[in-house]
């Protein structure tokens, strides 16, 4: 790997990691866990379109690791990661169908990804399927938020390449 | 049709789904009948109308949750979680559950999920 794309790839996870931090300190809109913008989502869409898909899952894995680490919540890393996984591996494929003119779809389809996976993690921690009562709710705001992650990272890929 | 169509078509269908199914969850009628679990194992099966005012306790892990009853609701007082999520959560209501993951902590009307359904 060259070195300019190490130091890019570095400082995209830095990007991430600092977006991910400052929403976490911002107030909860619905009291449902899960709902949430997902700003990060921005450099990971962007990073899919830029990189390679090893490139762009060594950069999102970071960002999850320290995330939960400079959070304090070491709780939450194992709905990140599956979240993340299936998240990453859904956009990798789709990335294929939607050019950059329908970025906006990749990052919807992500974060109903995501939600999905949170909420399998969590009806395995606790041995339930009463959470799954809140995917419905997750899927609407995960449509929501994807929707506006997804355009600002069409905005953001438009003006950088 | 365009890919853009088709996109904007499979996004409004997962948003009217879920939409549909968060209203079904909401207009269902709660019963009486509040189920308190905890790592999967049913720990109290309240009938919420004639269940006088008190509080539950319960412990995972030396981790403590306080549970409190008044006037036939039910609500979280106190979480040693990190993140209180459960107690933001407010009153019991029926289409969505009072979860705290931390503690694997359950509360719950029992038709609620997909638990109703099948019963």
């Amino acid at each position: 790997m060259k070195t300019k794309k190490l130091t890019k790839l570095g400082l995209l996870t830095c990007l991430a990691l600092i977006i991910f931090i400052i929403e976490l300190r911002l107030p909860d809109l619905v009291p449902i866990p899960g709902v949430k913008l997902g700003l990060a989502n921005i450099v990971t869409v962007y990073c899919i379109y830029t990189f390679t898909p090893a490139e762009t899952a060594m950069m999102l894995f970071s960002r999850i690791l320290l995330g939960a680490l400079f959070s304090g919540n070491l709780m939450a890393l194992w709905y990140s990661i599956a979240g993340g996984m299936l998240c990453f591996a859904g956009m990798t494929l789709l990335r294929r169908f939607a050019d950059e003119k329908n970025m906006w779809f990749l990052s919807v389809a992500g974060a109903v990804l995501h939600n999905i996976g949170q909420i399998t993690v969590a009806m395995i921690v606790l041995k339930s399927t009463t959470v799954l009562g809140y995917l419905p709710f997750l899927l609407i705001s995960g449509c929501i938020a994807g929707l506006f992650t997804g355009i600002c990272a069409q905005l953001v890929t438009k003006r950088l390449n | 049709m365009s890919r853009r169509s088709i996109f904007i078509i499979i996004t409004a269908v997962i948003m009217l789904g879920a939409g549909a199914w968060s209203v079904y969850l909401m207009l269902r009628p709660a019963g009486e009948t509040v189920i308190i679990s905890q790592d999967g194992k049913e720990l109290y099966r309240l009938d919420i109308t004639r269940e006088p005012d008190r509080t539950i306790e319960a412990e995972y892990e030396g981790r403590k949750n306080i549970i409190e009853i008044k006037d036939g609701e039910v609500y979280m007082s106190h979480a040693d979680c990190p993140d209180h999520i459960c107690i933001e959560t407010g009153k019991l209501r029926p289409d969505t559950p009072i979860v705290c993951l931390p503690n694997r902590l359950v509360i719950e009307y029992e038709n609620s999920g997909l638990d109703g359904t099948a019963r």
